[in-house]
């Protein structure tokens, strides 16, 4: 089969899908906190993509906040917005502007890379536990609920404090996690020939590589890198706990038992027809998710767990103004130095709250519809 | 059976506001029920007989609007339009002068409540001075008659609404009041054939199979006596010998307390095994009303006919109706059958038949039998 | 006369997990004991009340579930069925019964043999709205098991796909629409062109006219009959509704609480039923002639929980004519004549 008529395939294919898509945009133009919420995140993305041109990066790391050398030999104060400083600067006269710019890709790599990463272990977990059942189903759920019940908040402190700066990763190392996971698996699902193979020459390769690449990277993680490690870790079983409802309600529907009448395997059945149908509640959670671990993170480098100090990060900069909170009158003196960037955090979950309660209402109502 | 009407509906319009167009679920309906009779109400899926029954309780769900027409009921208060009671004069008609059956008997019943209470709740919001009374005198009989409990009754049968009975109703116990309400569900349950009717009384409804639960649902629809019960289905999902019971159980009740029932169903064996009078709905219309008799032996609508002949019967291969149920939202000229209709002519096709009695008490609207002047 | 399937005192029972280890503490015994054979060409129909087990019997020979106990032979030829059956009475360990067993009784089978016994026998639901994927395109939908039984991919698939639409009554439109945009007979061809698409031989059909309308129905059972003509298809057709079966099946077996009590020929049964419950069920059935009513329901009370079943004859509670026997021991299917096979003292006794 041609390239060509495969893709004239897919562009057929893809028709009633966008006709449904088209169907879900009406509804949310429809609903105006909806279209608000989605308003904000495309401001926001745009300042993102357009911070080079709002702001100039600093040329040795764009996330590195400049400071005003002039003025901080006068005062290490903070001064009001002024025309060269447009929303002015604070404590040792960082640049508010330039920091919330900037800060804003911070923000969608924090919240973005979290969400992710928690949502595909939430799924495969969830997806697991859900569809095999039984003793399975109870230790995975059991250890998730370890992990619930883990301090997220110390968790990160330690990983921030305790964690090196630079990590060798060796290539055997990352072999035998993989090599524990497959194992693990194997015993849950019976794998077809093919697969057998694959595995087998994989474990194969796995060990012979470390003869061969007796090597190591060096993997350097800042402070937010950290964070958000420490975020990810404690934050993945909300998904798995969603997921694993929505597979055990859809696992006993009689579409998925026609799949195996029809010889698909258990693989097949779960992409072709367990992902599609219960995705979507997973997808409303995280997009609900994503204002709250800015949030959260926000926090972090509030407390001085997060970033690094000259790190152009919302959270971090509002953590310059904490010397003044017992002080009134400095307080609102200098009110622009956490006014400014508390109200970018604000409008960032606002909008990323908006999205998933305007996601909530589109994706169920037509489902139960149709 | 007398000639006395019930219920009348006349020329009912009701129309659905979807977000696909606007569906004519019905388009100018007429039925009539009559004292002591049983009609069966039959009709494919979206034929709009639902609707129809529905409509007589005001029941219509949003997005639907009642557009049209006009509806009789024989009731205890002096408006006898229903689409002109308000709101206070239809709660008290509901439960009391008519009331319904569904399909799924399980998804009616409350599960967090046991059957008990269940019918106890229409048994007190309809009746509930009778069991005042009763309470007050079976308290005086055990020499209680001084006591807080008696004095809230007396003060309940006087002054129902008032403050002070409504805060003081709140202490002291009910005992009596429930005692009496319990003897009366458990002589209802008795009369619907429910063995054991004590033990039933404090089952949940998951306790209950389909056919106790429907017999439950059939109890909490007779509890206060009313002249009409709408039965939309109640035998479709069970089983063939508990519907057998059930049919049984219905005709029971039309003897003993001479009730008149509208039994909806499209299986026409219910129809024929049950019903003295059969009202035929397609697309929205009544096609054909007639004594049942009649109506099997000689049936005047083409669809009616269709629809007996389309019965299995052994040896001879499945008859179907050619075509499609046409769809409601795009409103179609003239008669709604014309396009399966095997003796469809050029008059079908531009204006609707009228609905006029062809023989008596047989009506049928077609142009096979003149009126295409 | 060959058989496509024998099925030889098949059990399927579903343990009910109680208590705080979630022990199974009891089983819903759906099939207990049930053995049946299908001619190749016939349509068998299956008839009961809910809780009979009809569809777990259905599914279980589908090996959608693995039976708890006994063989299901699947195009074995009888020779080689009759040597299992008496190898498992004189020499149950013998090594020619196990290879035997192997080849041929698919409640064995796993992997690669079940998949390709999935290519053989397919199954037709009762809901259209839930069996078929509300997000696939009926493309996908019916091109499902070309591709999870490796038989076609992409260009060839989509031919296939079009011919078995074509067949049930679907034009190419379909391909590329949803199965919600359909109404309720037209989903109903799309999950028979899906169970067909791979040319099975046996198919299972599943109450396939209950979820539909009445005026529909009548063309789906015609598609069946043309279908079964066509393909040389065999069908087991589970139904509570005994006008239709009594349309469409050659041969028909009526199960109450997990067994079977009678089974003949389609005529045998409706004109002469021999067994009290086969006489009850269809005696409820309503009569569409106003002028044959009938006075009193033909049976009381209901069906007992297949949890735990009455001893001896299942139906001895609800029947006219127990007797002490009855309560005791469970009676065999033995033929009373003609080849018409019942499960009942009584009946048995006044032949013998």
């Amino acid at each position: 089969m041609s390239l060509r008529s495969r893709l004239e395939e897919l562009r057929i294919s893809m028709k009633p899908r966008i006709k449904e898509w088209k169907f879900m945009l009406m509804r949310i133009r429809q609903n105006s906190l909806a279209l608000t919420g989605l308003v904000i995140i495309l401001a926001f993305v745009t300042i993102a993509a357009l911070s080079p041109v709002l702001a100039p990066p600093n040329p040795m790391d764009p996330f590195k906040i400049p400071r005003d050398a002039e003025i901080n030999v006068l005062t290490p104060n903070p001064t009001p917005p002024t025309i060269k400083h447009i929303f002015g600067t604070t404590d040792q006269q960082y640049d508010l502007y330039y920091a919330c710019i900037w800060g804003t890709i911070t923000a969608f790599r924090t919240g973005l890379t979290v969400v992710g990463i928690s949502l595909i272990i939430g799924l495969l977990v969830g997806t697991v536990a859900a569809y095999y059942g039984g003793l399975l189903d109870e230790v995975l759920m059991r250890f998730t609920d370890i992990i619930i019940a883990f301090p997220g908040l110390v968790l990160a402190m330690a990983l921030v404090i305790a964690f090196p700066a630079k990590v060798p990763i060796n290539i055997s190392m990352i072999a035998l996690v993989l090599f524990a996971i497959v194992s693990f698996m194997l015993l849950v699902v019976r794998p077809s020939k093919k697969l057998l193979l694959v595995v087998q020459a994989f474990l194969i390769l796995s060990v012979l590589s470390i003869f061969f690449f007796p090597f190591s990277l060096d993997l350097t993680l800042s402070r937010l890198d950290k964070v958000l490690i420490a975020i990810t870790l404690v934050g993945w079983p909300g998904y798995t706990r969603v997921i694993r409802g929505e597979v055990l309600r859809v696992k006993n529907e009689d579409y998925v038992e026609a799949s195996r009448a029809s010889g698909s395997s258990d693989f097949g059945v779960i992409i072709r027809h367990i992902w599609p149908n219960t995705v979507y509640p997973l997808l409303i959670v995280a997009t609900l998710d994503i204002g709250s671990i800015v949030l959260s993170a926000a926090a972090l480098s509030f407390l001085g767990i997060g970033a690094d100090p000259d790190y152009a990060d919302w959270g971090q900069i509002i953590q310059r103004s904490s010397p003044w909170i017992n002080r009134p009158t400095e307080l609102v003196a200098n009110f622009h130095t956490f006014v400014i960037p508390g109200v970018f955090i604000t409008f960032f979950v606002m909008g990323w709250n908006l999205l998933g309660d305007a996601l909530r209402d589109v994706l169920d109502p037509t489902l139960r519809r149709r | 059976m007398s000639q006395k009407t019930l219920v009348e509906v006349k020329d009912l319009t009701v129309n659905f506001y979807t977000y696909a167009g606007v569906v004519e679920a019905l388009d100018g309906v007429n039925v009539s029920l009559r004292e002591g009779e049983i009609l069966g109400l039959v009709g494919e899926t979206g034929s709009g007989k639902s609707v129809t029954s529905l409509s007589v309780m005001m029941l219509v769900p949003p997005p639907g609007r009642i557009e049209g027409g006009s509806i009789y009921l024989e009731t205890s208060s002096d408006e006898k339009d229903v689409l002109l009671m308000d709101d206070s004069t239809l709660r008290s008609m509901r439960g009391k002068d008519i009331s319904m059956i569904f399909q799924e008997p399980r998804a009616y019943l409350n599960p967090v409540y046991n059957v008990e209470d269940q019918i106890g709740e229409i048994l007190l919001v309809h009746r509930k001075p009778e069991f005042l009374k009763n309470a007050v005198a079976s308290l005086e009989n055990k020499k209680k008659s001084r006591t807080f409990e008696a004095n809230n009754y007396r003060r309940m049968l006087r002054s129902p609404k008032s403050l002070s009975t409504r805060f003081l109703q709140r202490f002291g116990s009910k005992k009596n009041l429930k005692a009496e309400v319990r003897k009366e569900v458990v002589k209802v349950l008795k009369s619907v054939e429910i063995p054991d009717p004590d033990r039933v009384a404090d089952m949940y409804p998951h306790e209950l199979s389909g056919g106790m639960a429907q017999r439950v649902l059939i109890a909490m629809a007779l509890a206060c006596n009313p002249k009409v019960l709408i039965a939309d289905e109640p035998t479709t999902n069970l089983d063939v010998t508990v519907q057998a019971q059930i049919l049984n159980l219905v005709r029971q009740l039309k003897k003993d307390y001479n009730s008149s029932i509208l039994y909806i169903t499209h299986d026409l064996g219910v129809v024929a095994q049950l019903c003295d009078r059969v009202a035929v709905m397609y697309a929205g219309n009544v096609v054909e009303t007639g004594d049942v008799f009649e109506i099997f032996s000689g049936a005047l609508h083409p669809y009616t006919r269709a629809l007996l002949e389309s019965i299995p019967r052994p040896g001879q291969g499945f008859r179907s109706i050619p075509g499609i149920v046409p769809s409601l939202i795009e409103p179609i000229s003239g008669c709604r059958f014309r396009d399966r209709c095997a003796y469809a002519m050029e008059i079908c096709q531009k204006v609707k038949p009228p609905f006029v009695e062809l023989k008596k008490g047989h009506f049928a609207a077609c142009y096979l039998y003149g009126g295409s002047q | 006369m060959s058989y496509l399937l024998q099925v030889r005192n098949l059990k399927k029972h579903f343990p009910i997990a109680g208590g705080v280890l979630k022990r199974s503490v009891a089983s819903v015994k759906a099939v207990d004991g049930v053995t049946l054979d299908v001619l190749k060409g016939e349509c068998f129909g299956l008839v009961g009340e809910s809780g009979c087990g009809k569809t777990t019997l259905g599914k279980t020979v589908l090996r959608l579930y693995k039976p708890s106990m006994g063989h299901i032979f699947f195009g074995a030829p009888n020779d080689a069925v009759s040597e299992i059956t008496n190898l498992e009475a004189t020499n149950p360990k013998s090594r020619r019964l196990r290879r035997l067993r192997e080849q041929y009784d698919i409640s064995m089978y796993r992997g690669r043999d079940l998949l390709l016994l999935r290519r053989k026998m397919q199954i037709v639901y009762q809901d259209p709205t839930t069996s078929l994927d509300p997000r696939m395109l009926v493309k996908d939908i019916v091109g499902e098991p070309l591709i999870a039984q490796g038989i076609a991919k992409g260009e060839e698939a989509k031919k296939m796909v079009v011919e078995m639409l074509d067949r049930v009554g679907l034009s190419e439109r379909a391909l590329y629409r949803f199965a919600h945009e359909f109404s309720g007979g037209q989903r109903q061809r799309v999950a028979i062109a899906r169970a067909l698409v791979s040319r099975p031989d046996f198919v299972i059909l599943d109450e396939p006219t209950s979820a539909v309308d009445v005026s529909v129905r009548a063309q789906l059972l015609n598609l069946f009959t043309d279908l079964q003509k066509e393909y040389g298809l065999t069908y087991m057709f589970i139904s509570h509704d005994l006008s239709i079966v009594e349309c469409i099946s050659h041969r028909v077996a009526i199960m109450y609480l997990g067994k079977i009590v009678e089974y003949s020929t389609t005529e045998e049964i409706f004109q002469k039923p021999l067994h009290p419950y086969s006489q009850a069920l269809i005696a409820s059935v309503p009569v569409p002639d106003p002028s044959q009513r009938k006075e009193r329901a033909p049976l009381t009370g209901e069906v007992p929980s297949p949890v735990d079943p009455p001893v001896g004859c299942r139906f001895h509670p609800r029947c006219p004519l127990a007797m002490s026997v009855c309560k005791q021991k469970e009676p065999l299917l033995i033929d009373a004549g003609n080849q018409h096979y019942v499960a009942c003292y009584a009946v048995n006794r006044e032949n013998s």
